[in-house]
């Protein structure tokens, strides 16, 4: 067997081996690296940034287990950035699997600023800066009817309360005082908030999404229906780094200290394609 | 290093560990790991429902008086006539009215969010020059966007033979196809390496503690 034929009968199981070892010695012995802000993340950063004292932003929770490692760490920033601007916050979940992500996302943000707090002013209190609205199926009800009233949508909250009791559900009342949603998403709801949402109601809408789906969101982001768009892991890095470059807001970054293991095993992903399509190029001229 | 004392972290490390054993082979350990996901979703799913849908929306008001709901609860149940073949046939009422209404609601949303507006987005103006954020090189994007958009549509266009022309376009469509392809497939592969990143995460950090 020449040395051409070896490099294209590689065991797949050698492959599997070097992607785990290369993916998991930076985590291991990290590397800083410099996170470069793209366009798409930056404007949804000033669209969550820019909402007015007035009106209130749309969290949609909607990723399950599967997903956590992409879109975990973006709703962690998002919540941060909210928490720390003031900005109230509705989070609702289209799906029953994500219910429980949602929940154990605001307890341990609005924990991680409760034990800084000072004052009750300072502190994220329960119905007054955040309400959780829980899960209404089929996802369309939700979408449409909080067009017209999101107490008739959810007559209760996640943990059983009458939403109409809740300080802040007495302004919010439908997307007229909402100005931005954001579908943290790894299916494809975040189009059906731009088809239902936006074209009835003309809700400003973003989106963060998986890395695997993000292919079809871009063109939204393009032609100005989306205000935002936030991609995997990379994605959240681009807003943890914004977090502190704009807000100084320092905290762990968890999405920023996977991005040397992404860039490594990208690296050897694209030296396993060359070394295969040298191989195969050789072999096909030897015949 | 310091070993979780957590009782749920072991089972979680222990069900990936069996679940990443596939990668060697199939073997009784991928199985039986595969089994229970499947089960504590569907469980968790066929639970979740029965407790937060069907009891609170269904059942306590239709038993409080609520009688009108007696409606939606027969059509409902007419998806379990697929079990019975003599009246089989009448699963098609609840499936006509699901399809009916969400094809009713679902048509003129389409073709505003995905026809329409990414037309407009199409459309060499000013405003979408702008929305790249690019300066003066907004114009060549939209220029390239255009192109790119025609030459692909050409390329789906089968009514006639690729020659003169519509092979020349429907050649640039698959250059732009096959540039999508790469795209959407170096995303797969961020996408994927992810997913590993927070396993690795789990194992080596929630379970064996070695990575702070």
């Amino acid at each position: 067997m020449t040395f051409i034929e070896r490099l294209t009968a590689i065991d797949r199981r050698i492959i599997y081996l070097i992607i785990a070892l290369v993916t998991l010695l930076p985590m291991l012995f990290p590397i800083a690296q410099k996170v470069r802000v793209m366009s798409p993340v930056d404007k949804c950063f000033n669209a969550v940034d820019t909402i007015h004292a007035d009106k209130a932003l749309i969290i949609d929770f909607d990723y399950t287990p599967q997903d956590m490692p992409e879109l975990e760490p973006m709703a962690f920033a998002m919540l941060r950035h909210t928490f720390t601007r003031r900005i109230k916050i509705l989070v609702l979940c289209l799906y029953v699997q994500p219910l429980g992500l949602a929940q154990s996302a605001l307890d341990q943000i609005s924990a991680e600023f409760n034990a800084r707090a000072q004052s009750n002013a300072d502190s994220i209190i329960y119905g007054r800066d955040y309400v959780f609205l829980g899960w209404q199926p089929p996802p369309l009800v939700p979408i449409i009817g909080m067009g017209e009233s999101i107490i008739r949508v959810y007559p209760r909250d996640y943990y059983g309360n009458q939403t109409d009791t809740l300080p802040l559900m007495k302004r919010i009342k439908n997307y007229g005082n909402v100005e931005l949603l954001v579908s943290l998403s790894s299916s494809s709801i975040p189009g059906s908030w731009l088809q239902y949402a936006q074209n009835r109601f003309g809700l400003k809408v973003s989106a963060g999404v998986t890395s695997v789906s993000a292919g079809d969101f871009y063109p939204f982001l393009q032609s100005g229906q989306f205000s935002g768009l936030v991609v995997g892991m990379k994605g959240a890095a681009e807003y943890e780094e914004l977090l502190t470059r704009k807000l100084n807001f320092h905290t762990r970054r968890k999405a920023g200290e996977s991005l040397s293991s992404i860039t490594f095993a990208h690296l050897a992903i694209i030296l396993f394609i060359i070394i295969g399509n040298i191989g195969f190029f050789m072999k096909r001229r030897k015949k | 290093m310091i070993l979780s004392h957590d009782v749920w972290t072991w089972i979680g490390a222990l069900l990936s560990l069996a679940i990443f054993s596939f990668l060697y082979k199939d073997n009784p350990f991928y199985k039986t790991a595969e089994h229970i996901f499947v089960g504590i979703t569907n469980g968790y799913a066929v639970t979740f429902y029965w407790h937060n849908i069907l009891v609170p929306v269904l059942f306590n008001p239709l038993f409080r008086g609520r009688l009108i709901l007696i409606i939606p609860l027969i059509i409902g149940a007419l998806y379990f006539t697929r079990f019975i073949p003599k009246v089989s046939w009448m699963v098609r009422i609840p499936i006509g009215i699901t399809i009916g209404y969400y094809t009713g609601v679902s048509i003129p949303a389409n073709i505003e969010a995905n026809i329409v507006k990414q037309v407009q987005g199409t459309i060499l103006s000013p405003a979408n020059f702008r929305a790249w954020h690019a300066g003066s090189w907004g114009i060549l994007w939209s220029v390239l966007l255009f192109i790119g958009v025609l030459c692909v549509v050409s390329y789906f266009y089968f009514s006639r033979e690729h020659k003169g022309l519509l092979k020349l376009t429907s050649r640039i469509g698959i250059v732009f196809i096959m540039i999508g392809f790469g795209a959407a497939f170096g995303y797969t592969v961020m996408g994927r390496i992810s997913l590993l990143i927070g396993r690795l995460n789990f194992l080596f950090g929630n379970w064996l503690g070695i990575i702070k």
